[in-house]
C-alpha cells in the first residue's frame, strides 16, 4: 500500500476514451481517424439526435491485409449527468461491405468529470475470416483544469486485448483538444502508435 | 489513407487559427471586478466573474440568461449547446461557463426568454438544464 499503489489507482480512476463522444450533439457530424496496430481508418458520421449516430467507416485492416467499409449504428443506452460529471454507456454496431456474414456488435461506457476519466469497451467482430473480440480499459487526469475555448489535455493509461494477438497491452496515452478538434495518442513497444484523431462540425 | 489525414491536419489548423483569434477578441474586453457575491432571484449568481464580465461588457440595454447546466463536464461537448444556441436568431452572443456549470446567453430586451425551450435546446446535446437566472442591464 505503498506511494505507487495509490498511484496506480489514481491512474486506473482516469483511462479510457478512444470510442468516447460515438455521438454528436443533435444535427451534428464527426469526422475521425484511427490508426493503431490493427486497422488504418476513416469514420464519418452523423447524429440526428443526442441518442444516436449513423456513419461510414473506410477500413484498412492490417492483420487481415483487406479494405472494406462498414455501415455503422451507435445507440446511447444510458446517460446520467450531473452538476459535475457524466456517465454514459453505448452499443455500437456495423455491417460490412464485404456481406451479411462481415457485421461487429459492442459496448462502451465512460465516467468523466473535468478531472478524472475512466472507460472501456467491448466489441465482437464476426468475420468469413476469423471472429475476434477487443477488449479496452482506459483512465485519465487533467494535469490542469482549462476553461472554455483552451487547449485542454489529459494524461491518460489504456489497457487493451484483441483476441487475435492475444495479448494485454498497457501505455500511456495523451489526449488534446481544443475546440472542435481532438488528438489522442499513444504508444507502446509492442503495439507501437495507437493514434486517433477527431473533428465535429 | 495518407490522403485523409493530411486533409485532417489542414482542417484542424484552419480551426484552431480561428478559434484563437475568436478568443483574442474576447480577451480584448476590460474586466470590471466580481460577481460572486451577485444575488439574483435570492440566489447567489455562481458564474466565473471575469468570464462574466466580459461577456457583459457591450450589452447594455439587453438581457443575459445565465443556465445551470448538469453533465457539461468538457469543452468537447459544451460546443454542442453553444451551436445550437447559435443558430437561434434572438440569441446576441453565447459563452460557456464550464467551472461554474453555466451557459451565458445574451438576448435582445425584448425576448421572452423560455426556460421550457432553453432545456429542450440543451437537452438535444445531451445534457440537463436545472435552473435560469436573468438579468437586465
Amino acid at each position: 500500500m505503498g506511494i505507487k499503489f495509490v498511484f496506480f489507482s489514481i491512474l486506473l480512476l482516469m483511462l479510457s476514451q478512444l470510442e468516447a463522444r460515438p455521438i454528436s450533439y443533435s444535427g451534428g457530424s464527426t469526422l475521425m481517424m484511427i490508426s493503431n496496430q490493427m486497422q488504418d481508418s476513416a469514420y464519418y458520421h452523423y447524429s440526428p439526435t443526442y441518442k444516436f449516430s449513423i456513419g461510414i467507416q473506410k477500413v484498412k485492416h492490417k492483420y487481415f491485409n483487406s479494405s472494406y467499409s462498414y455501415l455503422r449504428f451507435t445507440y446511447l443506452l444510458n446517460r446520467k449527468n450531473t452538476k459535475d460529471s457524466q456517465r454514459n454507456l453505448y452499443f455500437q454496431s456495423g455491417i460490412s461491405s464485404d456481406g451479411m456474414d462481415n457485421y461487429f456488435y459492442g459496448t462502451h461506457g465512460d465516467w468523466e468529470t473535468r478531472r478524472l476519466f475512466s472507460g472501456f469497451g467491448y466489441k465482437k467482430t464476426e468475420t468469413k475470416r476469423q471472429d475476434y473480440f477487443e477488449q479496452y480499459f482506459q483512465v485519465g487526469i487533467a494535469p490542469y483544469i482549462g476553461e472554455y475555448g483552451d487547449l485542454h489535455t489529459w494524461l491518460m493509461l489504456k489497457s487493451k486485448n484483441n483476441e487475435l494477438i492475444d495479448n494485454w497491452d498497457t501505455y500511456p496515452v495523451l489526449k488534446m483538444f481544443k475546440g472542435n478538434a481532438l488528438m489522442e495518442i499513444g504508444y507502446s513497444d509492442s503495439s507501437k502508435w495507437d493514434v486517433h484523431l477527431m473533428y465535429r462540425f | 489513407m495518407k490522403i485523409f489525414y493530411f486533409l485532417f491536419l489542414i482542417i484542424v489548423s484552419v480551426s484552431a487559427t480561428a478559434q484563437d483569434h475568436a478568443m483574442h477578441d474576447m480577451d480584448a474586453h476590460g474586466h470590471e471586478g466580481h460577481l460572486h457575491d451577485t444575488m439574483v432571484d435570492g440566489k447567489f449568481l455562481e458564474v466565473d466573474s471575469q468570464r462574466f464580465d466580459t461577456f457583459v461588457s457591450n450589452l447594455k440595454g439587453k438581457q443575459v440568461a445565465i443556465i445551470s447546466v448538469s453533465g457539461m463536464v468538457c469543452d468537447f461537448c459544451a460546443r454542442g449547446i453553444e451551436k445550437t444556441f447559435r443558430r437561434d436568431k434572438s440569441v446576441l452572443k453565447v459563452d460557456v461557463d464550464l467551472t461554474g456549470g453555466k451557459v451565458l446567453i445574451a438576448y435582445s430586451s425584448e425576448k421572452n426568454i423560455d426556460f421550457k425551450d432553453i432545456k429542450m435546446k440543451i437537452m438535444s446535446n445531451g445534457q440537463n438544464a436545472t435552473d435560469l437566472q436573468i438579468i437586465e442591464f
